[in-house]
């Protein structure tokens, strides 16, 4: 029994001593291609980002995740960090076909042609951490949102690869050891590295289970049936497992495959000013959202709808978030940087009193410089500005902020890819007016004000 | 006085009227309106907005007859809406219970190989 923990141990040895190689000659390239660290700060701090994002690429589907989860966090990394690691490449070669067939047994208790129909060898996509191939459903299937899907109809089945697991959780145990001992380091402990770490394992633990992904599919899929421009592939649930998710296949073109031909087939105005305002709702009403949104995961149907695919990384908002980001968004659309920042204080935004002024003022220039802009506003622009100018002034920023922060930017990239030309603060404004307008109609809300209300008139009634 | 009186009502009769003209022809204006046009300006938004108003006040009074006819026949948005949350659970607690005899036949197959 002993044997396989040591041969295990051995092999956490090899892997960390491995890890430990590559961190190093990153540290290496950093420090040489930052002049050991004279270069001014926008510049050092993109150059860490780029190699930071280099060095999760090389080190594998645990590190490559791990890059992806600190991508929403701007609260805790530089806006060059999080801006570049979303581009993380997630993008690696196919397990073979046999190896899938043999997960897809072992999680079915049958062969894959015995439950599904026309199973396709080739994989449709292969990431670092599950694959997805093509079938039909044999039988018809009632799903938990819509009408029922009649046998034939086209399917996704994404498999995680073999052996991810043990990989990942090699890796993890690692990881955890590294953040233990950078916690000790004063510089770095205001990051509570160990903390986030034990934070992102377990967001990381929870996506290799696929039947999370499924059911905040389904959710979305119900919260968004009365939407026509919307659609969720509904999940499968008899074939599905915490390895296998098959839900419904859904045609389109990816966001970055989206091309003037196939734009001219559909409104891709109003779909992006749309998509804008959906993400929003998610994130200002719904309470959740999808926190993965990149370009690979949308599609455009040829019914000119917009499709959302993998629901593995989910972020939520509490009312009191919800209520605050909706007037700081309120502040910022209509370009009043003061409103905007007195809202931003009940988000946890503290800015010292001595520094109030400055920020406020450089807030306003960077409101008027890439929002106001007649013709097209420039949402990363601002908030790369505005996130770089707290993080010199040695504000903290709070982790609702960020999101909202981040939130924009990753709507605007979203439209753009739809409708370069729209924007976005334009086509905020209507959704942000009539968002306020519902906080405000609140019947408790409404009761709170009345009399203080009621008091100002009199007193302007008798002056 | 007692005429003065009559006039003061005239006047405030004609005031509700022209206001109630404006009320109907900004709601028409409203209703004209593009999807997204409420952003082209004050007047824009206040037609959009008494369009939104309109149809509400619209959606309310059908809602009042409604209710005024039988409370058993037409349940109130709120009890529709818990029972619609409940079905949906159930739907859900189907699919995790079709997950769940997708995994106990693999774990089977696989002790019985």
């Amino acid at each position: 029994m002993a044997w396989p923990r040591v041969a295990m141990n051995e092999a956490r040895g090899r892997r960390g001593r491995q890890l430990f190689i590559a961190g190093l000659k990153c540290a290496l390239r950093i420090a040489w291609k930052t002049r050991f660290g004279l270069m001014p700060g926008h510049r050092r701090r993109c150059t860490i980002a780029r190699e930071v994002r280099l060095l999760c690429e090389r080190l594998g589907p645990a590190f490559i995740k791990l890059g992806q989860l600190a991508s929403v966090r701007p609260d805790v990394f530089a806006p060059e960090t999080i801006f570049e690691l979303e581009q993380l490449q997630d993008r690696v070669g196919a397990v073979s076909v046999g190896a899938i067939q043999t997960v897809l047994k072992q999680e079915l208790g049958a062969e894959v042609d015995a439950l599904l129909d026309d199973f396709e060898d080739e994989a449709v996509a292969a990431g670092s951490v599950a694959q997805v191939h093509r079938a039909r459903l044999a039988r018809a299937y009632r799903p938990v949102t819509g009408p029922e899907l009649p046998a034939g109809t086209p399917v996704a089945i994404k498999v995680l690869r073999p052996g991810i697991k043990a990989l990942i959780a090699t890796d993890l145990a690692i990881a955890r050891r590294w953040a233990g001992r950078l916690n000790r380091w004063r510089r770095l402990a205001r990051w509570r590295p160990a903390a986030l770490m034990e934070e992102f394992s377990a967001m990381l633990e929870r996506e290799l289970d696929l039947r999370n992904e499924g059911r905040t599919a389904d959710r979305f899929a119900r919260d968004f049936a009365a939407d026509p421009y919307v659609i969720v592939p509904r999940v499968v649930w008899r074939h599905s497992t915490r390895r296998v998710l098959v839900s419904e296949f859904v045609e389109g073109w990816r966001l970055n495959e989206l091309g003037q031909a196939e734009r001219a087939g559909i409104n891709a105005r109003r779909l992006a000013a749309h998509g804008a305002e959906v993400f929003m709702r998610q994130i200002l009403v719904l309470g959740y959202f999808h926190a993965d949104l990149h370009p690979a995961n949308l599609l455009v149907t040829p019914k000119g709808q917009l499709c959302f695919l993998d629901f593995g990384i989910v972020g939520r908002t509490s009312p009191t978030q919800r209520e605050a980001i909706a007037q700081v968004l309120v502040g910022l659309v209509y370009g009043d940087a003061d409103r905007a920042l007195r809202y931003s204080r009940e988000l946890g935004l503290v800015v010292p009193a001595e520094r109030e002024q400055g920020v406020r003022r450089e807030t306003e220039v960077l409101v008027r410089r890439h929002l106001l802009e007649p013709g097209r506003a420039d949402v990363r622009g601002f908030a790369l500005g505005f996130l770089s100018m707290l993080a010199d002034q040695r504000i903290t920023i709070p982790a609702g902020y960020g999101l909202l922060v981040k939130a924009l930017v990753t709507v605007e990239g979203v439209s753009h890819a739809i409708y370069p030309d729209l924007d976005l603060i334009k086509s905020a404004k209507p959704f942000a007016t009539g968002l306020i307008a519902a906080q405000l109609m609140q019947p408790d809300r409404l009761r709170r004000r009345l009399p203080e209300a009621g008091r100002r008139a009199l007193e302007a009634l008798l002056a | 006085m007692n005429q003065d009186f009559i006039k003061l009502l005239a006047a405030w009769a004609l005031f509700h009227e022209s206001a109630d003209e404006g009320w109907k022809s900004a709601v028409a204006r409203g209703q004209a309106q593009q999807p997204g046009s409420m952003g082209d300006g004050p007047e824009a938004f206040v037609q959009g907005l008494a369009a939104l108003v309109d149809e509400e006040k619209e959606k309310l009074k059908t809602r009042l007859a409604g209710e005024g006819d039988s409370v058993e026949a037409a349940p109130g948005p709120d009890l529709s809406e818990r029972l619609d949350t409940l079905a949906f659970e159930l739907r859900e607690l189907r699919g995790c219970v079709e997950s769940l005899q997708a995994s106990v036949d693999g774990l089977a197959a696989r002790r019985d190989e």
